[in-house]
């Protein structure tokens, strides 16, 4: 008996090795391809929302920041959906602070509601207002900020101090500049910014509203110059493809990791359940413009899209082809199917979540204290995340791709050596 | 097909490892999670008793040995601790927005009644031993707004706590230990790899958040440390913590080696307790002088380097990995 699985064993290995090699080549192919798609309609999606700022910047009125604001919430679906490619591809990771770094201290931008308090021990440029401010100090430096440029916001204010906080790019600043404080607490409703905070003449409201404006247009150009820098990464030939391609166990770790890092810490654990456990509308991922339920979604259809191995474009073209799924269902079929069926079960709690809001249950009200059927509602998203993150970590284990590369380090060339 | 039958054969664990995992887990069970998960729930069971009388300088003794008795299993952040975000509800640090003070004060400021219905239902900053520390610690909070209510907060946030951790208690000894001995037979724990894979992920998770969290946020820096940032630096508990923690680390070490002992895992972990315990720095302070972050540096080090040691080498001779934790996120 013994001797006959032993044989089998050695035949399948023989048999498979080869085989499993060019599926997983197919599948970061795959893997790769929507990366590109995903990175290059949140480009497309971005300059729509830099045309509808120029727009508005240069004929201020309440429609043209509606239509900004629309603008914003439609270059969200096709980002959101690429948070999976974040953690396992250190090129990606390096690079997102910049477009989507969370919480922020809006104070360091803009005015802000007396309620929001000034400077605190963690962060003493909380409330810098650099739109209000021309010149501030900085570690002892006189920072001269009276042109408000993508410098000066990249270089200079954001995570100004080495706080995080001070987030001065992306789009959740530009959220702020396009909504405002959400000061509607647990109530229903988003931030209110008046289009005459655009405003220039006499009809400027909030003050420095040419500064406001050139703040606006000055982040809006990052976030495409960033977006277009990290879409040429993805399409043939470059950097971040030919990382994951490299090697194909490599690369398909690299894409568990970024299933199972998004799933449990990030979404489940910094931006979902921590807002449900401290009841406070601040901690919404879109907080200012009460968008947090598509991003909770979006976030869990790309690591769907991922296992499946495919990807609805902003254009309703589809990108698809072999698939991590197809790789699993070869070695384990039934591992397959519990994974499709948990990221269906958590797709479908995060659905419930979208829905409620849309049908007026907003965010922030699930949020609030005592608030049973939000915090329900919420939970139930969480534990599809944790039930998932289960699953893939058996597929990591089923796939024997090894222990994930580690840095170097001596106590690795020698274990005894560390403690002398 | 031939797939099938290769993975068949690929998922038979060797006799001898099942046998070994068998062992790890019933001794990380019988020698640190079941003991530390009722000594949690007595001694904050004792801090309730205590709080009765919240002038009482019992209540700060029984407080450091409830702590104490938290952190010594508090990287056992799955199951019966992860269930009703009871972790959290004991634990919410580090707290870098501030949600702690700020919940605490518009309690007192309101006298908020929530304090004689459902204290479960509060935001989590304001329950647990870290906002406990600051009722009993913090110079501005324990002296704010009216004394009578601030003392029924506290004697509210001991019995919220004591509940808390009679539940936990009572889900791993009544359920959890059972489906992790019985790993492979039930649908939480498909194989015993995974019970082992959980362990051992607490072991190394909780590496982390020493070094990266207790140690890391102080050290911030070089040009820019946050002292202030230390953990529970109120009620001077910074470096116990770390001790603790390290010590409840080294029993579940201990216990997931029983059949293989690492000796270089056993001189590390002795090597950072030994280099905690002459600190004499108990808020850790010193981060913010170049000498006194030179040694808090070092510790930082080690406990990485262990860290290492345990997933490339503790790791591979017990044939398991770690899997995703919540420091994954940013």
């Amino acid at each position: 008996m013994k001797r006959t699985i032993l044989t089998t064993t050695a035949l399948a290995t023989l048999l498979a090795a080869p085989a499993t090699a060019q599926d997983a080549a197919d599948v970061l192919a795959t893997y790769a391809d929507i990366a590109a798609a995903g990175y290059e309609d949140s480009l497309i999606t971005a300059e729509a929302l830099e045309d509808a700022v120029a727009e508005l910047v240069a004929a201020p009125s309440a429609e043209a920041l509606t239509a900004a604001r629309a603008a914003w919430l439609a270059a969200r679906v096709p980002y959101q959906q690429t948070e999976v490619y974040r953690f396992g591809n250190a090129i990606v990771d390096d690079w997102e602070g910049r477009v989507n770094a969370w919480p922020l201290d809006e104070g360091l931008i803009d005015y802000v509601d007396g309620g929001y308090g000034g400077p605190s021990d963690e962060n003493e440029f909380a409330a810098l207002n650099v739109i209000a401010n021309v010149s501030f100090t900085l570690s002892g430096t006189e920072i001269d900020a009276s042109m408000i440029t993508p410098a000066l916001l990249e270089e200079t204010l954001h995570e100004a101090d080495g706080i995080e906080a001070n987030v001065a790019t992306g789009y959740h600043a530009i959220e702020f500049l396009l909504w405002g404080q959400d000061l509607n607490g647990h109530a229903p409703g988003a931030g209110n910014r008046p289009w005459t905070d655009f405003a220039q003449g006499e009809d400027c409201t909030g003050g420095n509203c040419d500064r406001r404006a050139e703040y606006l247009v000055a982040a809006t150009e990052l976030l495409v110059s960033d977006l277009e820098w990290m879409a040429a990464q993805w399409v043939e030939g470059g950097d971040a493809r030919a990382a994951v391609v490299a090697d194909p166990d490599a690369g398909i770790s690299a894409m568990l990791t970024g299933m199972g890092s998004l799933s449990y810490g990030e979404v489940a654990g910094e931006r979902m359940r921590l807002g449900v456990m401290l009841n406070d509308p601040e901690e919404e991922h879109s907080c200012f413009a009460d968008n947090t339920h598509n991003d909770h979604y979006l976030d869990g259809l790309g690591v769907q899209n991922v296992y499946l191995g495919e990807y609805v474009r902003a254009d309703g073209t589809v990108v698809s082809g072999p698939s991590l799924s197809d790789l699993v269902a070869a070695i384990d079929p039934a591992l397959d199917m519990e994974m499709r069926s948990r990221l269906s079960e958590t797709m479908r709690e995060l659905g419930q979540i979208v829905l409620a809001a849309e049908a007026g249950f907003a965010y922030d009200q699930m949020l609030e204290r005592g608030n049973e059927a939000g915090e329900a509602l919420i939970m139930g998203g969480v534990n599809g995340f944790i039930a998932q993150t289960q699953t893939i970590e058996r597929i990591v284990a089923a796939l024997d791709l090894g222990e994930i590369a580690f840095e170097g380090s001596d106590s690795l060339d020698n274990p005894s050596a560390v403690f002398e | 097909m031939r797939f099938a039958t290769f993975a068949l054969i690929a998922a038979l664990p060797s006799a001898a490892t099942a046998q070994n995992h068998q062992i790890a887990i019933d001794a990380a069970l019988n020698s640190h999670v079941l003991p530390g998960v009722t000594q949690l729930a007595e001694a904050s069971q004792a801090l309730a008793l205590a709080a009765e009388d919240c002038t009482s300088p019992a209540l700060v003794a029984a407080y450091h040995e409830a702590f104490d008795a938290w952190v010594h299993v508090s990287h056992l952040r799955f199951g019966p601790f992860e269930a009703d975000n009871r972790a959290f509800a004991l634990a919410f640090w580090p707290d870098s927005r501030g949600a702690t003070p700020r919940a605490l004060t518009q309690l007192i400021d309101d006298r908020d009644p929530v304090i004689a219905s459902d204290y479960a239902s509060v935001s989590v900053a304001a329950r647990g031993y870290y906002a406990m520390e600051f009722l009993l610690f913090d110079p501005e909070i324990s002296s704010r707004g009216d004394a009578i209510y601030r003392c029924d907060l506290v004697r509210v946030m001991a019995a919220d706590i004591a509940t808390t951790t009679a539940e936990m208690e009572r889900d791993w000894t009544q359920t959890h230990a059972d489906l992790m001995r019985m790993a492979g037979s039930n649908d939480r724990y498909q194989s015993q790899a995974e019970a082992m894979r959980a362990l051992f992920n607490a072991l190394t998770t909780g590496l982390e958040f020493n070094a990266d969290v207790r140690l890391g946020r102080p050290l911030g820096t070089f040009d820019r440390p946050r002292p202030n940032r230390a953990e529970a630096r109120r009620s001077e508990r910074s470096v116990q913590n770390l001790i603790v923690s390290m010590q409840g680390l080294a029993e579940l070490a201990d216990a997931l080696m029983v059949g293989a002992p690492d000796a270089d895992v056993r001189a590390g972990l002795d090597a950072v307790i030994s280099g905690l315990e002459r600190l004499e720095d108990p808020t850790l302070a010193s981060v913010a002088d170049p000498q006194g972050r030179f040694r808090v540096e070092v510790i930082q080090q080690r406990i990485n380097e262990l860290r290492q040691l345990i997933l490339t080498q503790m790791g591979p001779s017990l044939g398991v990995s770690a899997g995703f934790n919540s420091l994954d996120g940013d």
